[in-house]
């Protein structure tokens, strides 16, 4: 009995439960809610949140405090730098592509600097650096939305690639098994829960630390930039603060998969499990007609409520 | 007459008795100093007189009237005041403030009286004013001050308190000579008041300077109590020897002493830093070099430091010829250095984690490994966690499961896979089990006999005299003698532990 239950508070069966019993609810208030068709929409929409919660979540699992605030002003950024490179155009994609990601790196490395030489706490660098980025999306774009993603990329990430699947969603998957592969079959990835769980035990053992720390920050930076390349794909066009939403999106799924907020606790499947239910959430909510500041008051209701259950408040403590 | 006295007073912290009975008696006008080695039970007899610990037996009179002290607000009500040795202060406050924190005057019951917390304040600081030194004001901020001049504040604090007894452990510890002169001015002054005074020390001219009897605890039993005016150094520190002090440590449980035959594994010179200064030695292949010494005397600070996580400002390092000088711990352990600390909790065990990946990071980072493939570790990982025969059922389960001796075997079974030139032991058997201890202390002579260079630091005098060829004693930051043959004894450890340098 009591094997049951310690199975059923695993936070990944909890979030694969609450999936099927919101598809049932959703499916009851609207018929066709968990139909094929739509059903793939909203993996689509969840990978998107799914690749910027890969980034959270390394910097979450690194520990003290770690945590990326700014992943919201990198998806704008590089779904604006992807639209203005690429315009509507195949051929620049590649290059898009590369802009991205060296964008993502740079505000990543920019933070990681930030938290390790100027000790700076991750919170209040993040969202310093959001500040920064948002700033910035008015400068570049004077209001006026520019910019249009490829038809190649528009297809990617809406059309069927192989099985029926659209091209985002085999990404994704592939996103899932590489992160699974780095965080326990890698050094780095044990590296990664060593400096989470205990940091000074880490650097006694010859954790290069700080150099970790960067790294998380810049891959966080990294997948954020995917997510924002690939979102300009799903709206065709960028318009003001795309991105906005992804920042407390992507915690709030990290949490939901089990991840502590401590630090050196928890994985990528759970977060995978935690996107999908965060997406129907918001599809439910959309579905009875709840607004976006509503949402937004349900999501932050979310957060709190999952950090009661999983009792990560003590945990933050220790 | 009688200011406190305490009788038979016991406590057991499950099944290790801290103390066995302790029995003391402190008049009114005199300094009572209070003696015993690590772990007699002196501090835990501090702990009971200041309420922080609740005896489990005997009687505490204070001014022959019976108390019992139910926690350190029911002892401050009875006028016992302590100064503590790990300090208390609160680092933004100023001196001021945190002088008078325990009783700030207040008006109406809600505000703080500012002028009448400098008045009170004043008094204080007026009374070290002449030896306080650069920086020093009522106002600066106590974060700000050096160490010797925050122990200051911290007696000042003490004193602040007012109370008829003061217990006062290790106050001198950071205070240079005219400082200490001064603070026994204030003491004297004290005992023409008819207050009592406990008095806890390690430096035995500061206890012939200022004691009137001193109360002697071994094993957490209290021998015996003299008049210091009637004794001296050597026979005070026979009775916290007890009976076998002069034995010599037993030849058969120490290896051969070791000529230098197979050349120096590592060599210190002219080493300082913070915590110490000036410390050279030289520790051959296969030899075991002990620190002994009080606690916190640069041991564990020295160990640190030549691990690269210290600080290092004037001296050399070599491992075998060549320079080594780490500049982190990652940079030593690449060249051969390998540290054991005592507090496993904060720099040894990565917690939550599988005992596997406790194992594997000196691995990873001596074979520059990129992939972890569990098959290859276990291959490594399990031989070494069985030459400390460590019990556990899975290498998976988090290392928290297992009980601290085996969390300890874990830790020190990291460095057994890539084996390093020279083991650093900062106090490694801290709170760790019987069989444990022998378990370690079995490898730590295997690894020696198999020519690493060992550098062991242990607050147990047994363990240095068992394994130890040669005992460098520390005393203040620096190497006041050095033991060998049959000068290893008890005694001879004691006796150049407690003699000031």
């Amino acid at each position: 009995m009591t094997r049951i239950l310690s199975f059923a508070r695993q936070p990944l069966v909890v979030a694969l439960v609450l999936i099927a019993l919101l598809l049932y609810l959703g499916q009851t208030l609207s018929p066709g809610f968990a139909s094929g068709g739509q059903v793939l929409r909203l993996l689509i929409v969840a990978s998107l949140l799914g690749i910027v919660a890969a980034g959270q979540n390394v910097v979450i699992l690194g520990g003290r405090e770690g945590i990326d605030l700014s992943v919201g002003g990198v998806v704008s950024l590089s779904a604006i730098i992807a639209g203005n490179v690429m315009n509507g155009a195949d051929s620049g994609i590649v290059p898009a592509i590369l802009a991205c990601l060296a964008a993502g790196a740079f505000f990543g490395l920019l933070n990681g600097l930030g938290v390790t030489l100027l000790r700076i706490p991750p919170l209040v660098m993040t969202l310093g650096m959001l500040g920064v980025l948002q700033g910035l999306l008015v400068v570049i774009r004077m209001g006026i939305p520019s910019g249009r993603a490829a038809p190649g990329l528009s297809s990617f990430v809406t059309q069927p690639l192989a099985a029926g699947i659209p091209g985002i969603i085999w990404l994704w998957i592939a996103i899932g098994v590489l992160m699974a592969f780095m965080l326990h079959r890698t050094v780095f990835g044990h590296r990664i829960y060593a400096i989470g769980s205990n940091e000074h035990a880490a650097y006694m053992a010859g954790v290069p630390v700080r150099l970790m720390r960067v790294a998380l920050f810049m891959i966080s930076g990294m997948f954020a930039a995917i997510a924002g390349l690939c979102l300009l794909g799903y709206s065709g066009s960028s318009f003001a603060n795309v991105g906005e939403q992804y920042t407390l999106a992507s915690i709030i799924a990290v949490v939901f998969g089990g991840t502590s907020l401590a630090g050196g606790k928890g994985g990528y499947t759970g977060t995978m499990a935690g996107a999908i239910l965060l997406v129907i959430l918001q599809s439910i909510l959309t579905t009875v007609n709840i607004d976006e500041s509503g949402r937004q008051m349900v999501f932050g209701a979310t957060l709190l409520l999952l950090m009661m259950f999983y009792g990560r408040g003590r945990a933050m403590r220790a | 007459m009688s200011k406190l006295k305490l009788s038979g007073v016991s406590k057991a912290y499950g099944a290790t008795l801290a103390l066995r009975r302790g029995d003391l008696e402190v008049l009114a006008g005199e300094v009572h100093v209070l003696m015993g080695s690590n772990g007699s039970g002196k501090s835990t007899l501090c702990k009971i007189i200041a309420g922080s610990v609740r005896p489990d037996a005997g009687k505490i009179l204070i001014d022959n009237r019976p108390v019992t002290i139910t926690g350190p607000r029911s002892a401050r009500a009875e006028g016992i005041g302590i100064f503590y040795q790990e300090l208390s202060l609160a680092a933004h406050r100023s001196v001021e403030e945190n002088i008078c924190l325990a009783a700030l005057p207040t008006r109406s019951h809600l505000f703080v009286d500012r002028a009448l917390l400098k008045q009170r304040a004043a008094r204080y600081i007026q009374l070290f004013e002449e030896v306080a030194g650069e920086g020093f004001s009522a106002d600066a901020l106590v974060g700000n001050l050096r160490p010797d001049q925050r122990q200051l504040v911290e007696i000042m604090k003490a004193l602040a308190s007012e109370a008829p007894i003061l217990i006062f452990d290790e106050p001198t510890s950071a205070l240079d000579r005219a400082q200490v002169d001064c603070f026994f001015e204030i003491l004297r002054d004290l005992t023409w008041q008819d207050r009592g005074i406990i008095f806890i020390s390690h430096r035995m001219d500061e206890i012939k300077a200022i004691g009137d009897r001193v109360t002697i605890i071994r094993d957490g039993e209290t021998i015996t109590t003299l008049n210091l005016a009637e004794t001296d150094a050597t026979s005070v520190i026979r009775l916290m020897v007890g009976g076998s002090g002069d034995m010599p440590a037993s030849q058969s449980s120490a290896p051969a002493v070791v000529e230098g035959k197979d050349g120096a594994a590592m060599t210190v010179r002219n080493l300082s830093g913070r915590g110490f200064r000036n410390v050279s030695f030289e520790v051959a292949k296969g030899e075991i070099l002990g620190f002994g010494g009080l606690h916190g005397q640069g041991q564990s600070a020295l160990l640190r430091s030549i691990f690269g996580a210290g600080s290092i400002s004037s001296g050399e390092v070599l491992i075998g010829d060549s320079r080594f000088d780490a500049s982190s711990p990652r940079d030593a352990i690449r060249r051969g250095c390998a540290y054991v600390s005592g507090d496993r909790g904060r720099d040894g065990v990565i917690s939550g984690r599988p005992i596997i990946e406790n194992v594997t990071p000196i691995h990873y980072l001596r074979d520059r490994l990129m992939i972890a493939r569990p098959s290859k570790l276990r291959d490594k990982v399990v031989p070494a966690l069985q030459s400390m025969h460590t019990k556990f059922q899975s290498l998976f389960d988090p290392i928290n499961s297992l009980s601290g001796g085996n969390q300890q075997k874990v830790i020190i079974a990291r460095w057994l896979v890539d084996r390093p030139d020279v083991l650093l032991l900062d106090d490694p058997t801290k709170g760790i089990d019987l069989s444990a201890k022998a378990d370690l202390f079995a490898l730590i002579r295997q690894l020696a006999a198999e020519g690493l260079g060992i550098l062991l630091y242990s607050s147990e005098d047994a363990e240095l005299l068992g394994n130890a060829n040669r005992i460098l004693v520390f005393n203040g930051g620096s190497v006041s003698r050095e033991l060998t043959g049959t000068d290893r004894t008890r005694y001879n450890l004691y006796q150049a532990a407690y003699e000031a340098a």
